[in-house]
C-alpha cells in the first residue's frame, strides 16, 4: 500500500507529520531571515525616495518597464509551474511533477536571460555605476539609483540562479527515482521558488513603476 | 491544491500585474505609490497564501511566516524615522565639494 513509499523517518522525530511541520517551520525561519535581507536594501529605497524626492523618481523612467513587466509576468507563471509540481508530486505522480519543473526552471532561465539584455541595454547607455556610468549626462542620484537598481536586480537574479540549480536537480532526482516520495524536498524548494517570487513583486513597482505618472 | 486552484491564483495574478502597469501610467500624484504597493501586497498575499499553503499551514507556520514581514516593518519604520529627521548628509557623489 501506500506504506512502502513513505520515505524513512528521521530519527529525531517520532510521526511523519511531526517531520513535515518541523522542515516547513525550518524553511519559513530561513525564508524570514531572507525577507530581512532584501527587506534591508528595500528600506534604503524608500530613504533615498524621502530624500532625493523627484530626481530619484525620475531616474526610475530610464529603467525598460516592457521589460521589467513581461519578466513579472514570466517568474508569476514559472511559480504556478512550480505549484503544479508540488501539487503533482504529492499525489504521487512521478512523470508529471518532472515536466513542470522542467517548465519553471525554463522560465527561471528566461527570466535570466530577459534581464541580462536589459543589463545589457544599460550597459550601453552608460547606466552601470563602477563601470561606465555617465555622471555628467545622468546625474548623482541618477546613479545612486542605479546603485540600488543592481544591487536589489542582481541579488534577485543570484537568488533565482540558485534556485534553477536547485529546480534541475529536483527534477533530475525525481525523474531517475532517487527521492522518496512522499517527502519534503519538493515543497521545501517550491517554497524557495515562491519567496523568490515575492521579492520580485515588490522589486517591480519600486523600479519599473515609480515615475510614470508624469 | 487543485489544478483549478493554481491557475485561477495565476489568472488573478496576470489581472493584478496588468492593473498595476496600467495604472502606473495614470497620473494620481504621490497616490500611484500606494496603489502600486498595494496591488503589490495583495499579489504577494496571492502568492504566500495559496502557492506558499498558508492556507492549511498550522498556527506556528503562519506566526513564522508573518514574523519576518513584522520585523521588516519595525526595521522600514525605525530607519525610515531616523532618515526623515536628519538634515546632514544627503548629498550625492557629484555634488560633493
Amino acid at each position: 500500500m501506500a506504506e512502502a513509499a513513505t520515505p524513512p523517518l528521521g530519527i529525531q522525530y517520532a510521526s511523519s507529520p511531526q517531520e513535515r511541520e518541523a522542515v516547513t517551520l525550518g524553511m519559513w525561519t530561513f525564508l524570514a531571515t531572507e525577507v530581512l535581507f532584501f527587506g534591508a536594501l528595500v528600506a534604503a529605497y524608500f530613504n533615498y525616495r524621502i530624500w532625493f524626492g523627484g530626481e530619484f523618481i525620475a531616474a526610475a523612467r530610464l529603467t525598460k518597464v516592457a521589460f521589467g513587466t513581461v519578466n513579472t509576468g514570466v517568474l508569476l507563471t514559472s511559480s504556478a509551474c512550480m505549484a503544479m509540481a508540488v501539487s503533482t508530486y504529492e499525489a504521487g505522480s512521478r512523470r508529471r511533477p518532472v515536466l513542470w519543473l522542467a517548465a519553471t526552471a525554463l522560465l527561471g532561465l528566461a527570466f535570466i536571460a530577459i534581464k541580462a539584455t536589459e543589463y545589457w541595454l544599460e550597459y550601453q547607455e552608460q547606466l552601470v555605476p563602477a563601470l561606465n556610468f555617465d555622471l555628467a549626462k545622468h546625474g548623482g542620484v541618477a546613479e545612486i539609483f542605479f546603485m540600488f537598481y543592481f544591487c536589489a536586480t542582481g541579488l534577485h537574479a543570484l537568488h533565482l540562479m540558485i534556485g534553477i540549480a536547485m529546480v534541475a536537480w529536483l527534477a533530475t532526482w525525481i525523474g531517475i527515482g532517487r527521492i522518496d516520495r512522499g517527502g519534503s524536498t519538493t515543497r521545501l524548494i517550491g517554497l524557495y521558488w515562491h519567496f523568490v517570487d515575492v521579492v520580485w513583486i515588490f522589486l517591480f513597482p519600486l523600479i519599473y513603476l515609480a515615475g510614470r505618472n508624469g | 491544491m487543485s489544478a483549478g486552484r493554481v491557475w485561477r491564483c495565476w489568472l488573478a495574478l496576470m489581472v493584478l500585474l496588468a492593473l498595476t502597469t496600467g495604472l502606473a501610467f495614470v497620473p494620481l500624484g504621490s497616490a500611484n505609490l500606494f496603489v502600486s504597493l498595494g496591488i503589490a501586497v495583495a499579489k504577494a498575499l496571492l502568492v504566500l497564501i495559496v502557492f506558499m499553503e498558508l492556507k492549511g499551514s498550522s498556527s506556528l507556520i503562519r506566526a513564522a511566516a508573518a514574523a519576518g514581514f513584522f520585523w521588516l516593518a519595525i526595521m522600514i519604520a525605525l530607519t525610515s524615522a531616523d532618515y526623515t529627521h536628519r538634515t546632514d548628509v544627503r548629498v550625492p557623489l557629484d555634488k560633493i565639494d
